[in-house]
């Protein structure tokens, strides 16, 4: 199958994936908590019911920036799956945030402001990292494409352990997973509202949810660059590691925006930087 | 070619003589604006009879020579820093003049200059050819502007007495030295034009004559003087060597033993030039000048000088010690000017830190000194160019309508001035929106530092990647300020019908161009940018930009993206503006909202400057110490070794 | 018509008017393991924009009413509120009080009363359920 078809094959499957992936983790969460939760297919019925309500307007840049939010998400992860630079990816990937970040900032609401800051900031403490991994996978493999890592005879895992460790904590991040979940939250009634999403209604906040839904896919797809010599254990590694988050989810509170910078710079800088440094002293 | 060479550098400083002593008002207008398309006219005709794009060297039309008009003019320099600083009390400058003329007499008159080539005094190549654009097209661009621009202000700072006549001298003025020292081959020639551009920087900053902007134009002096003496000092060493005054076979490959120290020297010339740390502080005091004169010398030209000559010297510290040392003090610069960008509000501050850091990029990848690395040197100078042009332009016009440079007030600019939003939005996608422009340099960057090895690859790579994403941080914090909106007064809306059609024109075409540029990214490294690496380095032939039609696609639609939105959304008004968020209590636009005991309250949205992580003035000066080790380190150890 | 998927996920906004928090309690019960709502795909969103439903614990006073209208108002159609409790369907045991205006009915449409004091949690959810088919009759009208 040609690179390209792969890609298009994302932008279809992508969304099916991250939303089972959204329905189980509700399950997987009530269950935490003694309950019974929602069944597999809520996230579709939610997203679907979100389609059937009236979008507020309330400034007209929102929905375009939000479509673009959507569209550079699905683009990353087709351009990634359809053969583009891997390096390049990340940028893209940067710009999806961004767009999210824009579509929160220019309302005028306080929760959605600080929301868009606070995810500005999110983006700031992981984007280092996203570089530095994806540039790290193409130094160990010499390749620079999906495909060229996937046919490396070199298992990334086990030359990147650091940028994996490191990969695991950033991931709590982007997955917007207590106690990172400082830009936006699904539970109710806290300091921050929704967040970047606190605004947003009926469609509009469909496209956030079906962008989440296209990123978690996207971080899978680097967890299986990791594992790149079996694609089965990079899915396990994924599934394994997404428990993890689901657990720390539930069992931690939301840190300060602070915190989350530090610590974040600190695991990027020691892990992945050590990873990377080695490395290069190594001669690989 | 040399007739249109010596029309390029001669007819702006004509210009800049008759604009001394033209005062009407009218007159100037109508003489700056012919002259200004004149520049354009020439500059695009000398780079279309360029030919094959392969190095060309000449003379002057009959085979003349300066000869000791250059220490003519060197003297003439040398006489007015010395009448100019003893006016104000200062002395260090004079005591720098006073020993670059000592050089300059030592070398001309004692004999130690060898005759120049009467046919290699000019050289014109591919990087001449971008550098000749930006000043050629930027330059008039801004000088336009400034019409507009110097009319308002004066208007609104009565207070500072109505030099214009000087101003427009000088900008005509430091174009004819640009255009003189990126053709330069003879560096004793270079050097002249080089403190030209130095003394216009240093008349315009001080432009308002404040106590305040006096001390900043003797900063940037000083610190300008002490490259302009180490490219001296670096002629003094080059004195004896065969060739040694001929800039492109000083450059032709890596330098012997011999030759580094000098080029060390050159090197520290082209680092103050740029406001690369420890010299950055002197670009902030420009800041004060008037913002034409920001966006023509302080970020789309006279700086570039500084970089093109690191460029230029670039195939000759490759692989050496000197060229590692200079590709940490651009990089460093990258990481902790972007640091100190995060924690700042002026938005015009943000700008110059925005440009220390991009020129610093340019730095550090003319340092390491490989053919793509150099690639990404030059892509950036021209995205840089137009793109930043335009921001400084769009600022300046602004401040001149709301009276105040803080990105905080710049809320809501979308409903307030919805065509200007679009110019800055173009000019902020052109600077740093995925993937187009700078960041297509970075990601070439990045593949590039993957073959650097051992530890300076590493750091290479990690501070990239922290450096990028801090630019991310304050761009994205501009642009929220921007595109938020609300419903206007009607007065607010006649603000932006006050903006002059200078400033229109000039906004306008640099936004054109930076769009343009996007759409021939492609051709413009396949037939400009990319033969010029190959050739600087010999290297064999390869593919830059590999660019599938996919992130073509892409490319276009996010620079276009934003500018489009925000003309499209000033235009609808079928939402509701009042309509967000406050825990149920009433907001209104005005961003009034009811509080405790029946009062109200005024909403603000202050944007993060990350206090209590980042210390800005500690980042800056943390840098300026850790790179003027390393440059000390570097000047010093070669000075050591040559003697 | 697409099915309708407001019976698979109403999200809701509770909000506490001048209750004695006795109803409160109940609607959190709702949340708990032994109830679980979410097994149907309620949320509690408390943001009136991703709401469908209103449910309001407590009466109406005097400071209140602003904000009432303005969560009302908020919430994107189709939307329907839910009293729950005496005090929010008629101002209950506060009734008579000087400050209190009365039932949620005095300043927005009411949909379903939910009556008890305090509402048990199994009649809190049969509202939300009529609630739900108050919701799709809205629905299918603006359609
Ligand atoms: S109805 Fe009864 S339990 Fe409910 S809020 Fe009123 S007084 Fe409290």
């Amino acid at each position: 199958m040609n690179p390209l078809a792969y890609g298009l094959l994302f932008v279809v499957v992508a969304p099916i994936f991250g939303g089972l992936l959204a329905g189980v983790d509700r399950i997987v969460s009530a269950r935490m908590q003694g309950r019974i939760g929602p069944p597999l297919l809520q996230p579709f019925y939610d997203v679907g019911k979100l389609f059937q309500k009236e979008a507020r307007q309330v400034n007209p840049v929102v929905e375009p920036l939000l479509l673009g939010h959507v569209g550079f998400m699905a683009a990353a992860g087709a351009l990634a799956l359809g053969g583009t630079d891997l390096i390049f990816i990340a940028f893209v990937f940067a710009l999806a945030a961004l767009c999210l970040v824009l579509a929160a900032g220019s309302v005028n609401s306080p929760y959605s402001f600080a929301g868009a800051e606070r995810e500005l900031v999110v983006l700031l403490a992981s984007e280092p990292f996203f570089i530095l991994m994806l540039a790290a996978i193409c130094k160990v493999t010499s390749a620079s494409t999906f495909a060229g890592v996937l046919a490396s005879p070199v298992m990334v895992a086990l030359e990147l352990p650091g940028v994996l460790l490191a990969f695991l904590f950033v991931a709590t991040i982007k997955l917007r997973k207590s106690p990172f979940d400082i830009s936006t939250s699904h539970h109710p009634h806290q300091e921050l509202v929704n967040g970047l999403t606190s605004d947003m209604s009926g469609r509009l906040l469909a496209y956030v949810e079906m962008a989440h839904w296209y990123e978690s896919a996207l971080l899978c797809a680097f967890v299986v660059l990791f594992f790149n010599w079996s694609v089965p254990l990079g899915l396990l590694a994924f599934a394994i590691a997404y428990g993890l988050e689901v657990l720390v989810d539930n069992s931690t509170s939301r840190a300060k925006w602070q915190l989350v910078l530090r610590s974040t710079w600190a695991v990027t800088l020691l892990f992945t930087g050590g990873n990377v440094l080695a490395l290069f002293l190594l001669g690989r | 070619m040399s007739e249109l060479i010596v029309f390029l550098i001669a007819f702006p400083v004509v210009v800049s003589g008759v604009l001394l002593v033209v005062t009407k008002g009218n007159i100037r207008n109508a003489l700056v604006v012919g002259a200004c398309v004149v520049v354009a006219a020439a500059s695009l005709i000398t780079v279309f009879t360029f030919g094959n794009g392969n190095a060309l060297f000449f003379g002057l039309p009959g085979g003349v020579t300066p000869g000791h008009l250059v220490l003519v003019m060197d003297a003439a320099i040398a006489v007015f820093i010395v009448v100019v600083s003893l006016q104000n009390g200062r002395v260090v400058a004079p005591i720098m003049a006073a020993a670059q003329l000592g050089i300059a007499l030592y070398l001309d008159l004692g004999g130690h200059l060898p005759d120049p080539d009467p046919s290699r005094l000019f050289w014109f190549d591919r990087l001449t050819m971008v550098m000749v654009l930006v000043i050629g097209i930027v330059g008039p661009l801004i000088c336009i502007h400034a019409l507009g621009y110097m009319r308002d202000y004066q208007r609104s700072n009565p207070m500072i007495r109505g030099r214009r006549t000087s101003f427009f001298f000088l900008l005509f003025l430091f174009l004819g030295a640009m255009f003189g020292l990126v053709v330069s081959n003879d560096l004793p020639m270079m050097s002249v034009f080089w403190e030209i551009t130095t003394i216009c920087s240093f008349l315009l900053i001080g432009y308002t004559r404040t106590e305040e902007t006096i001390g900043y134009a003797f900063d940037a002096l000083n610190m300008n003087l002490l490259g302009g003496l180490g490219f001296s000092v670096a002629m003094l060493l080059l004195s004896g060597q065969p060739d040694g005054m001929d800039l492109a076979r000083l450059t032709a490959g890596p330098a012997g033993a011999a030759l580094l120290p000098a080029i060390a020297l050159l090197c520290l010339a082209g680092i103050t030039k740029s406001a690369q740390m420890p010299f950055s502080s002197w670009l902030l005091g420009a800041m004060y000048a008037p913002s034409p004169t920001s966006a023509l010398l302080h970020s789309s030209t006279m700086v570039k000088a500084g970089v093109f000559l690191l460029l230029r010297l670039s195939p000759a510290m490759a692989g050496s010690a000197v060229g590692m040392m200079v590709a940490f003090v651009g990089l460093l610069t990258f990481l902790f000017a972007s640091m100190v960008a995060v924690t700042e509000r002026n938005t015009k501050k943000v700008l110059a830190y925005s440009t220390i850091g991009s020129l610093g990029l340019i730095v550090g990848c003319a340092g390491i000194g490989t053919p793509e690395l150099v690639w990404v040197g030059v892509m950036i100078v021209i995205f840089h160019a137009v793109a930043k042009a335009l921001l400084f332009l769009v600022v300046g016009t602004l401040e001149n309508r709301l009276y105040t440079k803080d990105m905080e007030n710049f809320d809501t600019l979308l409903s307030r001035m919805p065509r200007v939003s679009a110019l800055a939005l173009t000019g902020i996608a052109g600077m740093f929106i995925a993937p187009f422009g700078i960041v297509v340099a970075k990601w070439t960057a990045i593949r590039a530092f993957l073959e650097v090895p051992g530890f300076e690859g590493a750091t290479f790579l990690i501070i990239m990647a922290f450096g990028s994403s801090l630019t991310i941080f304050y761009w994205g914090k501009l642009l929220i300020k921007i595109l938020s909106m609300r419903s206007i007064e009607p007065y607010e809306r006649s603000v932006e019908d006050r903006v002059t059609r200078y400033e229109w024109f000039a906004e306008i075409v640099l936004a054109v161009g930076v769009v343009g540029i996007a759409a021939g990214l492609g051709w413009i490294s396949d037939h400009v940018v990319g033969p010029y690496a190959l050739a600087a380095f010999s290297a064999t032939p390869r593919v830059f930009l590999n660019l599938s039609p996919a992130m073509i696609i892409v490319m276009l639609v996010a620079v276009l993206f934003l500018p489009a939105l925000a003309l499209w959304a000033s235009r609808r008004s079928d939402y509701d503006l009042a309509d967000f968020y406050t825990s149920g209590r009433t907001a209104n636009a005005g961003h009034l909202m009811g509080a405790a005991l029946g009062g109200t309250r005024t909403v603000t949205l202050r944007n993060y400057y990350l206090e209590g992580v980042i210390d800005g003035s500690l980042v800056f000066r943390s840098g300026t110490a850790v790179c003027g080790v390393i440059l000390a380190g570097m000047v010093l150890v070669g000075l050591v070794v040559r003697a | 018509m697409p099915m309708s998927l407001f019976k698979r996920s109403p999200w809701i906004l509770h909000y506490d008017g001048s209750s004695c928090n006795g109803c409160d309690i109940e609607v959190l019960a709702c949340l708990t393991p032994l109830y679980d709502v979410e097994r149907f795909g309620v949320v509690n969103t408390g943001n009136p924009k991703h709401a469908d439903i209103l449910l309001v614990t407590g009466s109406v006073n005097e400071r209140n009413i602003e904000i009432i209208q303005n969560l009302y108002r908020q919430m994107p159609d189709p939307k329907v509120v839910v009293a729950v409790g005496a005090c929010a369907c008629s101002g209950g045991i506060f009734a008579r009080a000087y400050n209190i205006q009365g039932g949620i009915d005095q300043v927005v449409p009411v949909d379903v009363y939910v009556p008890g004091c305090a509402a048990r949690p199994e009649s809190i959810i049969d509202g939300v359920v009529s609630g739900i088919a108050a919701l799709e009759q809205k629905r299918k009208r603006s359609a």
